[in-house]
């Protein structure tokens, strides 16, 4: 590798990163107007505009920034940056409108559940930095939900990985090898079974991974007055809405690769420019679906949870749930194998 | 004679200077403190580095390929002398790395950490003592010669463990882990004697050839395991180890956790190269022992600490879920070893495993002095009483908030590395290993989210206005346990192939660790 | 002679890979942005007044020990879903060295039952 390839490279980090971000900010904002105008249409509200995101980080912006003297200055405004860098350094591993990801051979499905722990724990120690009880409650909180819903996360992640390294993908955690080989593809009918059981899992894990109810009592206005975001104000609120927004689109995309990683142009064989345009527009609509079935109708539709409900939910039904799936799955291999189509077709000489 | 010739001289001598340097420091040391406190603290501050120097010396050309062995007593082989061998291989200079950089660490960091106390002569004596038995631990070829080491270490650690003897509970600590030491030592002198017995032999490549795996040795490697794992802190023969972590000086639980892992060696020792040939006659592996054993470590050492209301208490708990990564990886290892279609698995898992005994030593270190430290400057290590240190104590923020990374393998901390290695391998044994680690990643995260809450953030409290940061040697302390630890976390890819792979290779290739003493041993090609 | 090529290799497990320079550039370009996007909103806010007082839904503030949540509160929900566990986790951990002892005896009897009994099942098997 001479300097003009470091330098490339250095150059593809730089101006894909500052896209990626804006890219993210852009959609985030976008998504989180679509989410409030559909959730308003549901409880038979008008709801506000789409625009109406891009407006509050407007009036947030024009907003004293204050930070509590019961605070740390240093750290209080020092998170909300970590929180949204942490973010949109994840898209840079993800494949995102159905190109390869940026970086497709460095970093895989384990940096990306690590990586989108960083904001939660940038909220988590905001909370805590600001001094204020209603803060350090919720702060607490959603460490524990954090903890809660890794357990079926870890599970859902783990079985993918170990289907595929059974089915000889090499660089099983490389988001681009999940793409290139979707789990329906490859799963016997046991295993669809599985995977279904794992997506469903996956879908109810989202709202809390994004902090919406019914997993929202780290913020619960109606309690504890926004928990961890209690006394953030200003610019500093305003980096923490646009993190939510940037993790919203992480985190569908996340979905899309893991379990839709299908694209519309090879259907039609369509090439080049025209392709790009309607793989694009399919995976912003497949990002749209996504929000709307595991943030939008779980939103509108259930109450909020105790805390001590959510850990119970994720830690015993959840994750019962996921392991009877990942059994589902492992006994597909074995069934398969042994009592499969192909086996009966060789006994009878066919194949 | 010349630069040259003097290096290999000392390279030719290293594997008995680096045992005889600290040893001979460690009775000098009383005579030195006669003289002066400041002499005697460069005094043994040199002499570990003197050590460290020639550790790297031969770690350096060990991670070569080669493997030294150093005869005390009659030099001839076939000779049937008593005489006593030191064999170091890559995973044996690996270990002497960790244990010599913990020593000195902690060295640094007593002479203002311990500038209040009295009898600082004995305690310097005492950690040039354990630093010594540690290191014959791990360079030793004998296995007689490993327990008297061990108990040299284990003498000398709950000496310092009780050192602050006008506190009862540190007493009754070091009570309890002369008690469990001792327990370990004489099950482990019993194993020795069953090998002693049947092969008539005490050096380890020795037995190793000579190994039936009868009826008496299943009871040798039941005993071995137990008591050494025990040493080791491995669940549920851990409790002893949160009452001596966190009852000793700070400084001293620092090189604590180079002796518990010089026990954890030990287990590694005894089931890769002495019953490395027994893994063929074996049905049951040895290697799910250890998978299992690592699994519990892991959930209940993080279940634990997440109760705990005291802060070293708390360190200690997640020192024992570390624990259970290098046992879940190395296991892993010995699980699939003799599968020869997951032979990249297995030294995936065993490097992982392996870099994170170097990658646990530096991140619970790390915390350990920061703990250390928050003593030192409120004379308090209860979580319900800290609080709003981040403001006093900026640096140690910073130290901790590295530390709490790294302990908890965010990116781009050195744990990241080796719990990825050790993630991405085990999930082809089974995926509920990888699922457990991940889980309990994650929970070791919340507990150390919770001291930096309860000790730094929150409040200004009037009652530690005057607190101030803790002095230079200290911030140095730690502060050179940080680098390495965000070096590590950059360039883990370098580190993996320098030295973490040769020392995987030397515990798989067993054969090679026999052969260099019995060249006619045709086992573990 | 010093080359550039192998700080910047990809950390590989076999299964996956992780480059963390790539990814402190990224993070530091992502910084960038994220610090120009703050630079619009407005820095002030007056010190030193009401505003800056903790929120307590307009109840005084109390004193300062009060006001920090101590570190045995912290994941009230997650011990209470799961009381059953750390209760008998607790029970385990009696603090008695003797009992430290009896778990020694017990990890070695089951290694025994495992090492032993289990190899001669396997083998009858």
């Amino acid at each position: 590798m001479d300097f003009l390839q470091i330098s490339q490279t250095g150059l593809t980090v730089i101006i894909g990163t500052i896209a990626l971000a804006l890219f993210g900010i852009f959609f985030g904002l976008v998504y989180k107007g679509i989410d409030r105008k559909l959730s308003a249409h549901m409880q038979g509200r008008i709801g506000p505009p789409i625009r109406q995101p891009f407006r509050d980080v407007v009036k947030l912006f024009t907003k004293e920034n204050i930070v509590p003297e019961n605070a740390i200055p240093w750290i209080f405004n020092l998170v909300p940056l970590v929180g949204l860098v942490a973010t949109i350094s994840i898209l840079l591993y993800l494949p995102l409108g159905g190109f390869q990801p940026l970086f497709p051979g460095k970093g895989d499905l384990i940096l990306i559940l690590y990586l989108l722990i960083i904001p939660s724990l940038a909220m988590v120690i905001g909370g805590f930095s600001s001094g204020s009880p209603y803060a350090t409650i919720g702060a607490q909180r959603e460490m524990a939900t954090m903890i809660a819903y890794e357990f079926p996360l870890a599970i859902i992640i783990i079985t993918i990985a170990w289907r595929l390294s059974i089915q000889g993908v090499t660089n099983v955690f490389a988001l681009s090898s999940i793409a290139a080989t979707p789990v329906w593809n490859i799963a016997g009918p046991l295993g669809f079974i599985g995977f279904i059981i794992l997506l469903l899992v996956l879908v109810i894990i989202t709202p809390a991974e994004l902090s919406k109810i019914p997993f929202d009592s780290p913020e619960a206005e109606t309690e504890i007055a926004g928990g961890l975001l209690t006394e953030y104000s200003g610019r500093n609120l305003a980096m923490f809405y646009l993190t939510d927004g940037v993790k919203t689109v992480a985190m569908a995309s996340l979905i899309i690769a893991l379990f839709f990683p299908y694209n519309l142009s090879p259907l039609f064989g369509l090439e080049s420019y025209p392709a790009f345009a309607v793989d694009i527009a399919f995976y912003l609509a497949k990002v749209f679906l996504v929000i709307l079935f595991s943030v939008t109708l779980i939103r509108v539709s259930v109450a909020r949870l105790k805390i001590d409900q959510i850990v119970y939910t994720y830690w015993v039904p959840l994750t019962l749930l996921s392991l009877v799936g990942l059994i589902c799955i492992m006994w597909d291999q074995t069934i398969m194998a042994n009592f499969g189509l192909q086996p009966v077709f060789e006994m009878l000489g066919i194949v | 004679m010349n630069v040259a010739d003097l290096i290999d001289l000392l390279l030719q001598h290293s594997p008995a200077l680096i045992v005889a340097v600290p040893l001979l420091g460690a009775f000098i040391t009383p005579l030195i403190s006669r003289l002066n406190d400041k002499v005697r603290n460069v005094f043994v501050i040199l002499t570990l580095g003197l050590t460290a120097s020639l550790v790297f010396l031969l770690a350096s050309d060990v991670f070569t390929g080669n493997i030294h062995t150093y005869i005390f007593g009659s030099q001839d082989l076939a000779l049937p002398v008593v005489r006593i061998l030191f064999e170091v291989d890559a995973m044996s200079a690996f270990m002497a790395i960790i244990s010599v950089i913990l020593s000195l660490v902690a060295v640094i960091y007593s002479w203002s950490f311990m500038k209040e106390n009295t009898g600082l002569d004995k305690y310097y004596t005492l950690i040039l003592l354990m630093t010594a038995g540690m290191l014959g631990m791990e360079l030793t070829g004998d296995l007689f010669n490993f327990f008297v080491f061990l108990e040299i270490t284990s003498i000398s650690s709950a000496a310092l463990v009780a050192f602050w003897t006008n506190k009862a509970k540190s007493v009754e600590a070091g009570f309890k882990y002369i008690v469990i030491s001792t327990i370990g030592a004489l099950f482990i002198l019993f194993s020795i004697a069953l090998f002693y017995g049947q092969y008539n032999a005490l050096n380890m490549a020795m037995i190793a050839s000579a190994m039936q795996y009868t009826f008496l040795d299943k009871i040798a490697l039941v005993l071995l395991i137990a008591a050494l794992a025990m040493k080791a802190g491995v669940v549920p023969m851990h409790m002893w180890l949160p009452d001596a972590y966190s009852k000793a000086p700070s400084s001293v639980t620092l090189i604590l956790v180079g002796a518990t892992q010089a026990s954890l060696y030990g287990v590694f020792r005894v089931c890769f190269t002495i019953y490395g040939g027994a893994i063929n006659l074996s049905s049951i592996s040895i290697g799910w022992i250890l998978v299992i054993l690592g699994i519990i470590t892991m959930l209940l050492g993080v279940a634990m600490a997440i109760i705990q209301t005291d802060f070293k208490r708390l360190i200690a708990f997640s020192a024992v879920a570390e624990i259970g990564y290098m046992l879940l990886g190395i296991g892993t290892g010995l699980v699939v070893m003799l599968n020869p279609e997951m032979t990249a698995t297995g030294l995936a898992a065993m490097k992982g495993g392996i870099f994170h005994i170097m990658n646990d030593a530096l991140d619970v270190g790390l915390l350990f002095l920061v703990a250390g430290a928050i003593y030192y400057a409120t004379k308090e290590t209860s979580l319900n009483k800290l609080g709003g240190l981040a403001r006093n104590m900026k640096y140690t923020t910073v130290f901790f908030i590295i530390g709490l990374l790294a302990v908890s393998g965010m990116p781009p901390m050195n744990g990241f590395a080796s719990k990825l290695l050790i993630y991405e391998s085990t999930y082809q044994l089974n995926p509920i290993l990888s699922i457990i680690a991940i889980l309990s990643s994650i929970m070791l995260l919340a507990v150390f989210v919770k001291v930096f809450h309860s000790a730094f953030l929150g409040p200004a409290l009037p009652k530690f206005e005057n607190v101030k940061e803790v002095p230079k040697s200290m911030l140095i302390a730690m502060g050179t346990i940080a680098t390495i630890i965000i070096i590590f976390g950059l360039f883990p890819e370098i580190i993996v192939n320098s030295i973490v792979e040769p020392a995987a290779n030397a515990l798989i290739n067993y054969g090679d660790y026999v052969r260099e003493v019995i060249p006619s041993f045709t086992g573990g090609v | 002679m010093f080359t550039l090529e192998p700080l910047l290799e990809t950390f590989q497990t076999g299964s996956g890979f992780w480059s963390p320079i790539i990814w402190i550039v990224a993070i530091i370009v992502a910084f960038l942005v994220a610090v120009i996007l703050r630079g619009f909103g407005k820095k002030e806010y007056k010190e030193k007044t009401g505003q800056t007082q903790a929120f307590l839904s307009g109840n005084p503030e109390y004193e300062k020990e009060q006001m920090h949540i101590k570190g045995s509160n912290l994941y009230w929900g997650f011990t209470e879903s799961l009381e059953w566990v750390f209760d008998a986790l607790k029970k385990m951990h009696t603090g008695n060295v003797s009992d430290y002892a009896l778990w020694f005896v017990i990890v070695v009897a089951i290694l025994f039952i495992v090492l032993i009994t289990g190899e001669n099942l396997m083998g009858a098997i």
